[in-house]
């Protein structure tokens, strides 16, 4: 059994006890699988360090904002600086201390955190997350705030006036960009697909925590393999949202085991140059949405030039508008626009 | 021009929390502090209405830590400690408020707003004109607890004089 001192000054260096002699003999070992349950209490803080300390061992990434971000959770606020003043020195109950072992000790395996507190946030939704669904990324929250500035800038488009406008997601994951907007629009209705059941269900899931279930429709479709379906369920759609696979096939064995291991690799391979989801939500683009309907994407930074190229050779009813940068700087967002051409004017009743 | 009036500052605040952060680019500073003697404009009373400068993105500088991958898919971090540097005053803000980055971001914009209205505005700052009204209102209410008190010792001391009043003189 491991036991541990209680001053405040403690720290452990994985088994490996620095200083304290005589106490396990020959039982001291270099490295453990986990480090075991003290016998005795101890606080929130050092099972911080604790945990900190044995995730920097075993080359866990993020060591102390893994241990900070479980112990949050596990008193019941979603950061540190949140939570009282005094709470860090206070004693962990047997169970919290239990808690925090077994969800650590998920992290050691190289889980993300996401997954191992089973919750994340986006812009203002707390989502719940679950494993292999696609953990939401930081650049996506600029998306949706790209799509909801557009919707102010342009002339009707939901935002309270006119007739309730339609917007689709094509690879929902979690629910995180349909639900944002659909908590922001209070006028909107979207629709949302993803080749998972998985994420289906998760997004169903949320929708119904957030009490946002009566504008949303999820149904579980590949954009690719059901396409016809896709284009019965969907017309006079006014904006059209993704966040699809973009990666380049040859970038997938280079990811970091948080990703690879947990996250479904369909929700991040975009094929040989990441653009083959793409290709087809612009392909399928000017059947789905209504004459200067919007499309706005999250893409890996070197496909913006590659998909105004591609999209004005092969698309013809799609205008490429513009790039816009991540706050990294990274080129990020693509946004094009359904323009009819005269003759299909008559043609068409739309 | 640094201030502008009341409607029209509500106006740009509402916009500026919409607008999409582009790589910053340098520009000349536009805000300046007020010349000497000249005083601000508030929205008169109105007790929540708080002036703080409107900012202007090309003055600031983000870092958000995202590693120098293609970020994105790629990567998946935890860490969302965003860092706002106001270049022309030097005013540095740091946020981790919260799990998302978009509203750490948000947020370190209102708090450069409110430290750049100490910054500039120095004695005239919203914060610490505030701070002097929580104070005044303070010592008005000690005052007035140290009249009341005098005035019952005053009372008391009269009721000791002449325990029976309309009894008669004494």
């Amino acid at each position: 059994m491991w036991r541990m001192s209680l001053c405040a000054g403690y720290r452990s260096v994985g088994c490996r006890i620095v200083g304290i002699k005589g106490l396990w003999g020959s039982r001291v070992v270099r490295t453990c699988s986990t480090p075991a349950i003290p016998a005795g209490r101890i606080t929130a803080l050092q099972a911080v360090d604790l945990w900190t300390n044995h995730f920097v061992e075993r080359g866990v990434m993020e060591p102390d904002h893994s241990s900070l971000h479980i112990l949050a959770y596990l008193l019941g606020a979603k950061t540190i600086n949140s939570l009282e003043r005094g709470k860090l020195s206070e004693f962990l109950s047997p169970e919290k201390t239990e808690q925090m072992w077994r969800l650590c000790s998920r992290r050691l395996s190289r889980m993300p955190v996401q997954y191992v507190i089973e919750e994340w946030d986006f812009r203002d939704l707390t989502l719940k997350m679950r494993p292999p669904v696609f953990i939401p990324r930081p650049e996506t929250e600029e998306l949706v705030e790209l799509v909801l500035t557009d919707v102010d800038m342009r002339p009707g488009t939901g935002a309270g006036v006119d007739a309730p406008h339609t917007c689709l997601e094509v690879g929902c994951g979690s629910g995180a960009i349909a639900l944002s907007l659909l908590k922001s629009l209070p006028q909107l209705k979207v629709i949302a697909l993803d080749q998972s059941q998985d994420a289906v269900d998760l997004t169903g899931e949320n929708a119904l925590r957030l009490g946002l279930q009566d504008r949303l429709q999820v149904y579980h479709l590949d954009v690719i393999k059901d396409a016809e379906t896709v284009l019965s369920l969907c017309r006079h759609v006014s904006t059209l949202v993704s966040n699809p696979p973009y990666l380049f096939s040859e970038d997938m064995d280079t990811l970091e085991p948080e990703i690879f291991r947990f996250e479904d690799h369909a929700a991040l391979d975009g094929g040989i140059d990441g653009l083959k989801v793409i290709k087809q939500i612009l392909t399928l683009a000017p059947q789905i949405l209504s004459n200067h309907g919007r499309v706005y994407l999250e893409v890996d930074p070197r496909h913006p030039p590659l998909i105004r190229r591609w999209v004005e050779a092969n698309v013809e009813e799609m205008r490429y508008v513009e790039t816009r940068h991540d706050v990294s700087g990274r080129p990020r967002f693509c946004i094009l626009r359904k323009e009819k051409s005269n003759k299909d004017h008559k043609l068409d009743l739309d | 021009m640094w201030r502008l009036p009341p409607p029209f500052l509500s106006c740009m605040c509402s916009t500026a929390g919409r607008v999409v952060w582009g790589a910053p680019r340098r520009v000349p500073a536009l805000l300046r502090p007020l010349p000497p003697g000249l005083t601000c404009v508030f929205a008169s009373g109105k007790k929540d209405v708080t002036d703080f400068p409107v900012l202007d993105e090309d003055e600031l500088e983000e870092q958000f830590v995202r590693g120098s991958g293609p970020g994105g898919q790629a990567t998946n971090k935890t860490s969302n400690c965003v860092v706002l540097k106001h270049i022309p005053s030097g005013t540095v803000v740091k946020c981790h408020q919260t799990r998302s980055v978009d509203i750490n971001r948000k947020r370190a914009r209102e708090i450069m707003r409110e430290k750049l209205d100490v910054v500039y505005k120095g004695e005239l700052s919203e914060v610490l004109v505030k701070k002097k009204e929580a104070e005044l209102r303070k010592q008005d209410k000690r005052r007035k607890a140290n009249d009341n008190l005098e005035r019952k010792r005053l009372f008391r001391e009269a009721l000791a004089a002449d325990p029976k009043p309309g009894s008669g003189a004494v």
